[in-house]
């Protein structure tokens, strides 16, 4: 299990570094999942102790957002009062964007 | 002769304030509003609208306003938690590989309907709030929205948007699509399975992953894939192409 850790730490701290040198545009976390991607593919499996650590860890995924989306605190003024119009964008994207994703798959997948 | 375990014992006020100096006292209310989120998500028969991250971020803004403990002394404490966003998004990399092994020659496809649906997510939200003139300090905080909550925050400090707001849009977002997006979907008759959880996971990320995944296995498995690669192609795109707009 240590040894799963290790591993992504080992990507991540990659990505952090590539991100600084040469892709400061994308952030670090990223390139370091580029990086395992590729790495995987490359060795054609995932290693077990990695598998149970990156699974255990994105099975509560949400729990790490928390700390952050607590700052809220600090915008509830600006949010009640923009409160609807917010609602009403966040609505209409998502319905767009299901829509549009869902729709183009539909027709490309019967051309073929 | 005075009683020595009496002496020694310190007034609650005391253990407080030593508990609130250290970090442990943010680590367990983070953990345990998160653990009573999953709890009652449960009982709700994994209702989306019963969303355990939601749940828990209004427990712990609660629980600090009544202990009169300011964010930055919360965040603080929960900075441990918050660390390991970063190592959730490199681990990103094993749903996104093992997806590979069911695309069945459709990658250009999924591609191709990806970028479509990030772009009409940017398009539609930014252009309805400012439409209906939302606050501009708001307004950036939706750019990223439609990715993956740890993917999306890091594009949000690129972005100088507010990765806080993008959070909250971020979940707010996947609770909307994991509560709507059937709806849309059967309106557009999408049948296929994979489709339909592609869909969800490119509009909706990691809540409507885990909502395909209770309906179908091969949706969610689709749906992971959109969702990692939403991730991956928004992080490369998104800040450039608020370059040029914003």
């Amino acid at each position: 299990m240590i040894q799963g850790l290790v591993q992504l730490f080992i990507f991540q701290a990659l990505g952090e570094l590539v991100s600084k040198f040469a892709l400061p545009f994308i952030p670090g976390p990223v390139l370091g999942l580029v990086l395992l991607l590729a790495f995987l593919v490359l060795r054609g499996q995932v290693p077990a102790s990695m598998d149970t650590v990156g699974s255990s860890i994105l099975q509560h995924l949400g729990l790490l957002f928390i700390p952050a989306s607590v700052g809220v605190v600090l915008y509830l003024p600006v949010l009640q009062a923009n409160a609807w119009a917010i609602s009403a964008a966040l609505v209409l994207s998502v319905v767009a964007t299901v829509a549009v994703t869902a729709g183009l798959l539909k027709v490309l997948a019967k051309k073929d | 002769m005075n009683n020595p375990l009496r002496s020694d014992l310190p007034a609650i006020s005391e253990i407080w304030v030593y508990l609130s100096g250290s970090p442990l006292l943010a680590l367990v209310l983070t953990l345990s509003a998160y653990l009573l989120g999953l709890t009652l998500y449960e009982r709700s028969q994994r209702n989306p609208l019963a969303n355990p991250v939601l749940i828990a971020v209004v427990v712990v803004c609660l629980s600090i306003s009544l202990l009169d403990m300011p964010y930055a002394k919360y965040f603080e404490g929960a900075q441990f938690v918050h660390f390991l966003l970063g190592t959730a998004t490199v681990s990103l990399a094993i749903p996104i590989y093992k997806g590979f092994a069911s695309l069945k020659g459709r990658m250009s496809v999924l591609l191709l309907s990806l970028v479509a649906g990030g772009i009409t997510s940017v398009l539609t939200a930014v252009g309805m709030a400012r439409w209906l003139g939302v606050d501009e300090s708001l307004v950036r905080g939706l750019v990223a929205k439609s990715v993956t909550a740890p993917i999306a925050m890091g594009i949000a400090e690129r972005v100088q948007a507010s990765p806080t707001l993008t959070a909250i849009f971020a979940v707010s977002t996947g609770i909307l699509g994991a509560v709507l997006g059937r709806y849309v979907l059967d309106a557009l008759r999408v049948k296929a399975w994979w489709q339909r959880g592609f869909a969800l996971g490119v509009a909706a990320h990691g809540i409507g992953t885990s909502r395909a995944f209770s309906v179908n296995a091969e949706a969610g498995a689709y749906a992971s894939l959109g969702m990692g690669l939403h991730g991956i192609v928004g992080a490369v795109l998104i800040p450039q192409a608020v370059g040029w707009w914003f």
